[in-house]
């Protein structure tokens, strides 16, 4: 149907995004084939990955055929890797809100430690965080970069040289434990070596960086 | 499970809120909307002979997304646990057992039928479940196992429309559908479906479409005012951009009420308007966070409206006049129940709408959740500091605003009676279908106490408008404890207002100068910033234009919102407004002529009232003896008194008000310019005319009661 009549009534054709609507549908269905959970179906290739992911947070996480299961991330970009893991909202949330993801697809690879969502509420106030996104993408996206190494390590590799660089100019502390990382003393590796296009990602247990912690009140669960 | 009134456990549920026919009539016609699904039970034949204290009967119904165990209590059991095994077609084993859910007494009002909602498995796959009892923490023998294949996604893949699948479907839950998704969602429903309308009602800040679903059956009506005269009932799906789990739920209802068969669904949408908004809020959805892209909080601004967002939002509520609603959002508290709710509880919210959304929550969702499995309990839940009386929060917003609603929590976290959320598609499914299951609850119960929602919001109405009783700013109606263990048990605290937030005698009209009513705001988003006059407007009030500013008479539809908004003793007002106080309260013999502004509450008149061009005349339970005869008044409003005589507004220029008075003799409302002359709840003994007036006159759906012929433009009122 279309809509008329109602006074506060426009079309619905009027959009945020000058999308035609063929395309909006195609979109719709590239959502559909994408649930088979591999990006690159339909184009030629090699054959699929085999990526292994590490760590206690991993079986609860999407594995198997299931859509954002390692392998259909291998071949993505980061910024688009990242949005299919789903403890990871708040930093993807913060990477789009900084346009940070053109340095974390850069050809020379990069290192993501990607805390999880619980990691951010555990660190940051609601409004703190909010302000962040909204407001201070500066500061946020100097956190972000307390985040990213360059070059795509696997979490052996980092455990083997026993620091890192951030591309902030921070160094971390990279040790073994529980048959993944330590970073920084606090962090743990608690999903690691997701494979995406030049990067590898790793889900980390904890916050980086030198932010003071804003959470712990009340406003962490915000009434309503 | 199911509930008929001949069975005694029906009987036995306290329903304080209740009235036994129409609860019963309620839950019968929810449990018709699962009548396609039949148990699967235990096979007994050839088992071994139950155990000491083994859960005998247990069965399985499926909803969607979740399934419904039930079983027999254990005498000595202080709670049990649900385990879930996936199978394959032969019901072996093809993956290992988790403990989904632990079932405590405080889950529901009847704990003669325990039941539970399991919920966070993919739909569409096969299942066993086995429940043990506890007694404290020594576990007794399992039950025999039930097995049953889930619900898949709604909607057959080969019919066209039903066809349709969300981002958060077709990924499983590892993804949230985003905004591009969402409407291109929302135009093929609106496409494929003669029952959808969906109508732009704003924008945000980022210019973000803010889509609200009309849907009706064959077709929804095709204005706002036609929408309005269904008794329409209204989701508000994502108002915080971290909440997401509500708007998934709203954006499968959409599908299904658009494309189901399902003859009850049908029935319910040929008698009303369901109207769903599912992103107030898209800059927040899109960037995460919980406020706008100010970082305002919206559900702090529904009765400020400084932000576009919000502005849109009671602007559709002026004009498709929603009598009931329901607000989803999530919450962190994992101790709490799976379905947090709370009534409009501010003190200035009519008693009618308090009892009838309180009906709504402990009558209708306590009952149909322990028929279910389901859990719901009054926000707070825990006993915390929250649901309180702020009139910026649209649970109180629209309580003040006749509606009768609810606020809706889905409980972030699995916490200790849903172990297995660790996994995020497991708690994303959970919460979205227990969002689910409420809004279809809710559509049910409005469907099978629509006599009542109505009566309860024109007594509102007709309440409100008479100006009677205190004001107070700030404070909450008590949410009263039921005994333990019940879902009731722990409401939020009581919030009674302080001294310094009471006005006992309240006065006649607020009264803004120019600077007040027209004068640039600094309060809103740069550039966006609106006007007191806008806002006013866009909650629909009625404003006197007079000498030196503007008059905002209290006895109007939304007199518990005006002073909130106009006082300068209110907790977060817009303006410290002049209190006009009454120049009329005792008896005057003989005529009365109104120049300037009179304001009569209480009084008895006994003579004739003349209101002169460009008076203003407000007159609030009163009674007056002879004709009133107003000619091209600045303003005319006359509620809850009697006048032995005729009523004459012609040529008003400005608002005309008549809601519940008794008036003996015709009433002629013509030729005024104003907005829609308000005619509603009266008693006229005569006829009732309107002709010529700039806009029709309305009801807000409170009938008159007219004993002679009703003419031209009021002929429906």
């Amino acid at each position: 149907m279309t809509n008329s009549q109602s006074p506060t009534a426009t079309p619905v054709s009027r959009r945020l995004l000058p999308i035609a609507g063929a395309t909006l549908a195609a979109l719709l269905l590239v959502v559909i084939a994408g649930s088979g959970g591999n990006s690159d179906a339909g184009t030629a290739g090699p054959a699929p990955a085999t990526v292994t992911v590490t760590g206690p947070l991993c079986d609860q996480l999407p594995a198997g055929s299931e859509p954002g299961n390692p392998n259909s991330l291998a071949g993505q970009p980061a910024d688009q890797a990242l949005q299919w893991i789903p403890v990871l909202t708040t930093f993807e949330a913060a990477v789009r809100a900084t346009g940070l993801a053109a340095e974390l697809t850069a050809p020379t690879g990069v290192t993501i430690l990607a805390p999880t969502d619980d990691a951010f509420a555990a660190k940051f106030s609601r409004t703190n965080l909010d302000d962040m996104l909204l407001n201070d993408t500066a500061t946020l996206r100097g956190l972000l970069r307390d985040h990213v190494v360059s070059g795509a390590l696997p979490v052996a590799e980092l455990v083997a040289a026993g620091s890192a660089t951030t591309v902030a100019g921070t160094s971390l502390t990279v040790t073994a434990h529980g048959g993944g990382a330590r970073v920084d003393a606090h962090a743990d590796t608690v999903c690691a070596d997701y494979q995406a296009a030049n990067a590898r990602i790793h889900v980390i247990n904890e916050v980086l960086g030198t932010l003071p912690t804003t959470a712990g009140g009340e406003d962490d669960h915000p009434a309503h | 499970m199911l509930c008929v009134p001949s069975h005694p456990s029906c009987l036995e549920i306290p329903l304080r809120y209740r009235r036994t026919t129409a609860g019963v009539f309620s839950a019968l016609l929810a449990v018709t909307l699962a009548a396609t699904a039949q148990p699967a039970q235990a096979t007994t034949a050839a088992q071994p002979q139950a155990e000491p204290n083994q859960v005998q009967g247990l069965t399985v119904v499926q909803g969607d997304g979740y399934a419904t165990l039930a079983w027999t209590p254990v005498d000595g059991a202080t709670d049990y646990q649900i385990e879930r095994t996936p199978v394959g077609d032969d019901d072996a084993a093809t993956g290992a057992s988790v403990t989904v859910g632990v079932w405590r007494p405080n889950r529901q009002i009847n704990n003669s039928e325990p039941t539970f909602a399991d919920a966070g498995f993919a739909p569409g796959n096969r299942f066993q479940w086995r429940v043990r009892a506890r007694f404290g923490s020594t576990v007794q023998p399992y039950s025999t196992p039930v097995s049953d294949t889930t619900r898949d996604h709604w909607g057959d893949p080969a019919v066209p429309g039903q066809s349709l699948r969300t981002q958060w479907e077709t990924t499983l839950g590892a993804q949230y559908t985003n905004d591009v998704n969402e409407y291109a969602y929302t135009a093929a429903i609106d496409e494929r479906s003669d029952r959808v309308r969906v109508v732009e009602i704003g924008r945000t800040l980022q210019d973000r479409p803010i889509n609200m679903f009309v849907i009706g059956y064959p077709t929804p009506p095709a204005t706002a005012e036609a929408v309005a005269a269904t008794n329409p009932l209204v989701v508000n799906c994502n108002v915080h951009g971290n909440e997401p789990g509500d708007r998934e739920a709203c954006l499968i209802m959409a599908r299904q009420l658009a494309f189901t068969d399902d003859a009850t669904t049908l029935g319910l949408l040929s008698k009303t308007t369901m109207l769903i908004v599912p992103t107030i809020n898209g800059d927040g959805r899109a960037a995460n966070s919980r406020g706008n892209s100010t970082g305002q909080d919206l559900n702090r601004d529904y009765s400020l409206i400084r932000q576009p967002e919000t502005q849109a939002f009671v602007e559709m509520v002026r004009d498709y006049r929603p009598i009931a609603s329901y607000d989803g959002h999530e919450y962190g508290n994992a101790n709490t129940g799976d379905l947090p709710m709370l009534p409009p509880r501010h003190q200035n919210v009519a008693q009618g709408i308090f009892d009838e959304s309180q009906d709504m929550i402990e009558g209708h969702m306590y009952t149909q959740g322990a028929e279910d499995g389901w859990w719901a309990c009054p926000y707070g839940c825990t006993g915390a500091n929250v649901g309180l009386g702020e009139e910026t929060i649209l649970r109180n917003t629209l309580g003040l605003k006749n509606v009768v609603n609810s606020l809706l929590e889905l409980r972030s976290s699995g916490g200790p009676t849903r172990p297995d959320e660790g996994n995020t598609a497991n708690n994303r499914r959970r919460k979205t279908y227990s969002a689910l299951w409420t809004f279809h609850q809710f559509l049910a119960y409005h469907g099978a106490n629509v006599g009542d929602i109505t009566k309860a919001r024109a007594e509102a109405i007709t309440f409100q408008s008479a100006n009677t009783g205190r004001i107070v700013f700030r404070g909450s109606r008590p949410i009263e404890a039921y005994p333990a263990p019940h879902p009731g048990d722990t409401p939020p605290p009581l919030d009674a207002p302080g001294e310094n937030q009471i006005l006992d005698q309240p006065p006649c009209a607020y009264k803004l100068t120019e600077e007040q009513y027209h004068g640039a705001r600094t309060d809103g988003p740069d550039g966006q910033q609106t006007t007191v006059a806008q806002r006013l407007a866009a909650h629909g009030w009625k404003v006197i234009k007079v000498a030196g500013g503007y008059l905002v008479p209290l006895s109007q539809p939304e007199r518990g919102l005006v002073p909130l908004l106009l006082d300068g003793q209110a907790a977060e007002g817009l303006v410290a407004a002049e209190r006009i106080a009454p120049t009329l309260t005792g008896t005057h013999n003989g005529p009365l002529t109104v120049s300037g502004v009179a304001c009569l509450a209480g009084a008895t008149v006994r003579g004739p009232i003349k209101v002169q061009r460009g008076a203003t005349l407000i007159v609030n339970g009163g009674s007056v003896n002879g004709p009133v005869d107003a000619s091209a008044a600045a303003g005319f409003v006359l509620t809850a008194s009697t006048v032995n005589g005729p009523v004459n507004v012609t040529g008003a220029t400005g608002p005309v008000l008549l809601v519940g008075n008794r008036i003996s003799g015709p009433v002629n409302v013509v030729n005024n310019a104003g907005g829609a002359p308000l005619v509603a709840g009266n008693t006229v003994n005569g006829p009732l005319s309107c002709t010529g007036n700039a806009a029709t006159p309305v009801n807000l759906e409170v009938a008159n009661s007219v004993s002679g012929p009703r003419f031209n433009q009021c002929a429906r009122l």
